[in-house]
């Protein structure tokens, strides 16, 4: 549903409420943004599409005030818009909702909501006028006594949203605001912005994901490594241009085109088992419900579905990241329940975790220490560490992982994304004993390339012999090297889904949206 | 234990939780916003010595007072230029500081006044308020302090008031302490909430070390304000930085330090340096949340970056 | 802010020592005193005889053990702002095992205990403040600063009360102080003529080199060094966080405590209140500005220890108030500490995540990393690598 009616479509009648001219911004020597030139007309909703990488963020930045470029012009409704901070793009009228929320904690919604506002009495009557008035118009609710801490994910982006839109702002950016809603959230979401560019409002939407777009815009812009490649309105632009647009020369991952493995169907007691696994989230919702699952012997399974359907919980339970309610975690008959890190990894346990930068890696550490972490005990050498061992054989890795670095002793921080995950996928093969390998998102952010390179590694680690398990929201990576697939639905696992099966794409997005198999 | 011993306790408890309970009122509101001042015992001697120099040069008590706030604020916009502003350790600053204050106020004081004897400072003179000031055992504690004194009262009821949270500057240096970087994108000035913490904690400072220096011991020495700034802080932190509970912190404090002189006189033998350490061993226990659970803001002693 | 090109942390320190040596001339001249004579005054305080020097000396040496203690915690990401009680503390056990030893029990042996009790004890105060934080995930930066004024307590407690460490009141005029230590706890000198250096500069320079090499080239220190940086990859990697970061700190504290020991069994032999004078604090800030560099620790000790005899005699012979040195070293310490966002921009991990995270991590988290450009965070731990 668009908010574009028939009498508008004279594009040149409707009025731009924002241009951007020519923006560039560098972060040392990174260009994250280069000549930037677009156009959002007023009352549409515009989606900026670009994979991981391409700039959409900085751009919202950029437009927010909190980045200032180093080169461009940016018009907003005929004036001339150069904010130095967001209190600035704010009085200009531009209200961004973010990726990582701006409410603090331990303050209550309507304090938060407040929280810009000048004087010395909070108007809390005024709020409340304002708040039914936003609710009436837009269908957003929120709890103005609740303290932000106790909220759901959801919630928070409600309130965050409620927040830009007490503004009153022209325009309002959202920074890939579906990435942490259920399926019912993000429809809620997309009507949101329809009402609001019904009303007369510009609605910037910035996301990866075509399906969305697909269902929300009025018109597309493609950012790919920093610049405009093109766009269009979603009437006269096929959805199938503009993925190729952003993803440019590269080849999306065909399944067909791989060879499929063929493996026999094992008989033998399951390698890894998950068995009665709960899950509650902070705010008292159940992230995992009574979750079962079995990993044979060099099987490849992956857990398919959108983002904040317990995919993530589960990963944590299995690398020891997070305690369950209820239910038991084996390998090879070990209970790992409750085993620390060190005891899961002695059990043969790999786990490449879904945020690398926090939990896989330590950035400031040289490529051998991060190597070489798990087994230091390995190292010692009359009580210090033998750096020479430590720096060979983390040369070795380097080679066999094709990673692109200048040596063992550089800081693991100062490569790029995929490089980095194959050091973390170089450290997590090469454990002893390897019995089961859990990879969360293994490939998220990760240019053609390098995903293929995961992929294959995983494959290899799977033919040797280990349970694999693999968590991803790219259904087409996973049918290329999984045996067979479940859907990750509102903390339940749901079907079975054979890889090699004709019909396995649509089961597995029936799946995903609720409807059993 | 009689009445004119139990007025005797309170009188000297209230007379040191005065100004003990303006630096920490003060402090509390920078800590709230983010900004540790360990340097609020140099403060307090900042102000002191400026507020007994000026009173002894110009022969005016009220100018002397004066001085001290303006010396306290002075130092305050060193002290928030290097916490905030270059997002130096705000640790070492603090110590730095307070060593700083006192090198420089002994120096001055042996150069500037006579050695520090500062004998015949024109100083404040006790105003009893009249039928108030006889109530039994409250009244000459709380009813019989100096001009300047009632002053102080004023400002700590002032900064419990516009502070409080359920106000907008109340509620702005607390979201600036807890998580800056959400108030920074909400279009809040961090730094300068930041700065504007630093500075009312070091006026108060100053004013609480004229009060001390005008209104009740009447000269200078060195050091002596012999740790209240310390104290100060200790008492935000006991206090759980919500105004009553600083309250309650500093006369809690004050007493204690004077029932060292009274229970040997009763015949309790606590001994000195127990009393000594009760403050910080009730602050220890407040910030672990044994009793209730408030815990320290977020932010505090973390430089925010703004722009990039 | 003006461009100069000086970014190197050493000029920095050296400029800084230049801006104080000047305020420190100009408080002279305002007292009375022409540069020369505050010059030679200086002179003669620090490098003038023997005597001084030695002082300087084991001042110093308390120093470093302070500060590498705090260096040892900071690697875990803990401050150790606590130094000033954990010497009390390990004062009081080296006094209350000292006063308890045969007079004829070989050195070697009952200095040992001694000074053993001492880091036991310390440690132990710091312990209190670690297990604190590790349950109650209280601040240790309150904590042991808290901590810091019931240790000063306990020592006038210890040294008033003759239930406890109080000598034998003869008189009513007997000083508050506790007895003599043993002969067999007495700390020897160097051996140099007329110097008053004892053995605790060398024992100091040996623990600054050794936690320099632990810190660097074992597996200790890397785990240190993980837990500081990142926890949650430190534990996923087996680490066991909070067992590091408690006995990191209760190392810092040990080492303070072994300050303490070292204090109470040099001349004269007692302790007495005060006996802690402001080591914990000068450490801490030795510790805070060496940034991690063993040299540096050893060279800001030596500086501070020699600028607290010259500021003894400049007050002797120049007539100089002995503040101005304080001055001095204050004016030095703050300079440094406001320039040093200039010569790097980082902090330890454990205490600003998601501040870095948000502003500078999006950015470079999003941004163009797969093209294979570089792009990187200063961090502390790097100039310091370029110097230890």
């Amino acid at each position: 549903m668009t908010a574009t009616t028939a009498a508008t479509e004279a594009a040149v009648t409707t009025t731009a409420m924002l241009s951007l001219d020519g923006i560039g911004k560098s972060f040392g020597p990174v260009r994250a943004l280069d000549a930037v030139t677009l156009t959002v007309r007023t009352g549409s909703v515009h989606c900026i599409l670009g994979e991981n990488g391409a700039g959409k963020s900085t751009l919202c930045n950029a437009v927010y005030g909190t980045v200032s470029p180093d080169s461009g012009r940016m018009v907003l409704a005929g004036a001339d818009y150069r904010p130095r901070n967001p209190a600035d793009a704010l009085r200009a009228g531009v209200a961004m909702v973010h990726q990582h929320f701006s409410l603090v904690p331990t303050l209550s919604v309507a304090d938060n909501l407040l929280l810009g506002r000048d004087g010395f009495r909070p108007p809390r009557d005024a709020l409340a006028k304002d708040l039914d008035r936003i609710a009436d118009s837009y269908g957003l609710r929120v709890d103005p006594r609740a303290t932000v801490g106790a909220l759901t994910v959801g919630a928070r982006q409600r309130v965050e949203i409620v927040k830009a839109l007490l503004r009153d702002p022209r325009l309002i950016l959202l920074d890939e605001p579906t990435a942490v809603l259920d399926p019912a959230e993000i429809d809620a979401l997309i009507e949101t912005c329809a009402a609001l560019a019904a009303d007369g409002k510009s609605v910037v939407l910035i996301t990866h994901k075509l399906g969305e777009v697909a269902r929300a815009a009025d018109e597309a812009t493609v950012l790919r490594a920093g610049t405009v490649v093109g766009g269009g309105r979603l009437a006269d632009t096929p959805l199938s241009s503009l993925l190729e647009l952003m993803l440019g020369d590269k080849e999306p991952i065909d399944p067909a085109s791989r060879p499929r493995r063929v493996r026999e169907p094992d008989d033998a007691e399951p390698v890894l088992r998950v068995r009665g696994l709960d899950v509650t989230r902070a705010d008292g919702s159940a992230a995992l419900r009574q979750v079962e699952l079995n990993v044979g012997r060099g099987e490849i399974v992956g857990i398919a579905g959108v983002e904040g359907n317990g995919q993530s919980e589960l990963t944590s339970v299995l690398s020891g990241a997070l305690a369950a309610g209820a239910g038991t975690v084996t390998l090879d008959g070990v209970d790992l329940t409750t085993a620390t890190p060190a005891q899961r990894t002695a059990a043969g346990l790999a786990v490449i975790p879904e945020d690398r930068h926090t939990e896989g890696m330590i950035a400031e550490l040289s490529i051998a220490e991060n190597l070489a972490m798990p087994r230091l005990r390995r190292y010692r050498r009359w009580g210090l560490l033998d750096r020479t061992a430590m720096r060979a054989d983390a040369a070795a890795a380097i080679a066999e992982y094709s990673i692109r670095a200048p040596g063992p002793d550089a800081p693991i921080g100062s490569l790029s994304g995929g490089n980095q995950q194959k050091v973390v996928l170089a450290r997590e093969l090469s454990t002893e004993g390897l019995r089961a390998v859990v990879a969360a998102q293994p490939t998220r952010g990760l240019d053609a390339g390098a995903v293929a390179f995961v992929l294959d590694r995983l494959r290899a680690a799977a033919d040797e012999g280990a349970a694999v398990l693999i968590t991803s929201s790219e259904i087409d990576e996973l049918l290329a090297v999984c045996d067979r697939i479940v859907v990750a639905y509102r903390g339940a696992l749901l079907g079975s889904v054979p890889a090699e099966s004709p019909t396995a794409a649509t089961d597995i997005g029936l799946l995903m949206t609720g409807v059993p198999a | 234990m009689n009445v004119a011993m139990l007025t005797e306790i309170l009188t000297s408890g209230v007379a040191f939780a005065i100004p003990l309970l303006l630096a920490a009122g003060g402090e509390s509101v920078s800590e709230r916003a983010g900004v540790l001042n360990l340097s609020m015992e140099g403060m307090m001697l900042t102000g002191a010595f400026a507020g007994v120099f000026a009173s002894v040069t110009t022969g005016s008590a009220v100018l002397g007072a004066a001085a001290g706030v303006l010396a306290g604020l002075i130092f305050g916009l060193a002290q928030a230029l290097l916490s905030v502003r270059l997002r130096a350790d705000q640790i070492v600053v603090g110590v730095a500081a307070n060593a700083l204050a006192l090198g420089l106020t002994t120096f001055g004081a042996r150069v500037l006044l006579d050695g520090g004897k500062g004998q015949g400072v024109p100083a404040f003179a006790d105003i009893r308020i009249p039928v108030l000031s006889e109530l039994p055992v409250v009244g000459p504690a709380i009813f019989g302090q100096t001009a300047l004194g009632y002053v102080c009262l004023a400002v700590i009821a002032a900064l419990a008031v516009v502070f409080s949270r359920r106000t907008m500057p109340g509620i702005r240096i607390d979201a600036v302490g807890e998580d800056a970087v959400s108030a920074g994108w909400t279009g809040l000035a961090v730094n300068r909430i930041r700065v504007l913490g630093v500075l009312i904690a070091s006026a108060a400072g100053g004013l609480a070390g004229a009060q001390l220096a005008l209104s009740e011991v009447r000269s200078f020495s060195e050091n002596m304000t012999a740790g209240m700034g310390y104290l100060a802080v200790v008492a935000v932190i006991a206090g759980r930085w919500k105004i009553t509970g600083i309250l309650w912190a500093a006369l809690f404090f004050g007493v204690a330090r004077a029932l060292q002189f009274a229970l040997p006189a009763v015949g309790v033998h606590i001994p000195y340096a127990v009393l000594v350490m009760l403050p910080y061993l009730i602050a220890i226990v407040a910030v672990s949340g044994f009793v209730g659970s408030r815990n320290a803001p977020s932010c505090l002693t973390v430089p925010y970056v703004g722009r990039v | 802010m003006t461009t100069l090109h000086i970014r190197h942390p050493l000029a920095v320190a050296l400029l800084a020592l230049a801006a104080s040596a000047l305020t420190g001339l100009a408080l002279a001249a305002a007292a009375g005193a022409d540069p020369a004579t505050v010059v030679d005054a200086l002179v003669e305080g620090t490098l003038g005889s023997p005597f001084a020097v030695g002082t300087s000396l084991n001042n110093a040496a308390l120093l470093m053990l302070v500060a590498a203690g705090f260096t040892v915690a900071y690697r875990a990401g803990l401050v150790n702002v606590g130094g000033e009680g954990q010497i009390c503390l390990g004062g009081i056990a080296a006094t209350a095992v000292g006063v308890s030893l045969p007079d004829d029990l070989p050195l070697p042996i009952g200095l040992t205990l001694t000074l053993l009790a001492a880091v036991l004890a310390g440690a132990g105060w710091a312990a209190v403040a670690a297990w604190l934080k590790i349950r109650r995930g209280t601040s240790e930066i309150i904590t042991t600063l808290l901590l810091n004024f019931v240790g000063l307590a306990l020592v006038v407690l210890m040294v008033q009360e003759p239930s406890l460490l109080r000598q034998p009141m003869t008189s009513s005029e007997t000083l508050p102080q506790s007895e003599r230590l043993a002969d067999s706890a007495h700390l020897p000198l160097l051996g140099l003529p007329r110097n008053p250096a004892t053995i605790a500069v060398v024992l100091a320079v040996l623990a600054v080199l050794a936690v320099g090499i632990v810190l660097r080239h074992s597996t200790v220190g890397l785990r240190l060094r993980s837990v500081g940086l990142s926890a949650t990859a430190a534990a996923r990697f087996g680490v066991p966080v909070d067992r590091t970061a408690f006995l990191g700190l209760a190392a810092a504290g040990g080492f303070s405590g072994l300050a303490g020991g070292l204090l109470v069994a040099s001349t004269p032999f007692v302790l007495a209140e005060g006996f802690s004078s402001g080591f914990g604090f000068s450490g801490l800030v030795v510790g805070l500005l060496a940034r991690g560099s063993m040299t540096a620790v050893i060279g800001v000790s030596v500086l501070f220890g020699f600028l607290v005899s010259g500021g003894i005699n400049l007050q002797l012979a120049a007539g100089v108030p002995a503040s101005t040195v304080t001055v001095v070293q204050s004016v030095l310490i703050i300079l440094i500490a406001g320039a040093a966002w200039w010569t790097s921009t980082a902090k330890p991990a454990n205490r600003s995540a998601r501040a870095d995270h948000q502003l500078a991590g999006d950015e470079a988290g999003d941004e163009g990393l797969d093209s294979g450009a570089v792009v990187r965070k200063p961090a502390d731990d790097e100039t310091e690598e370029v110097r230890a």
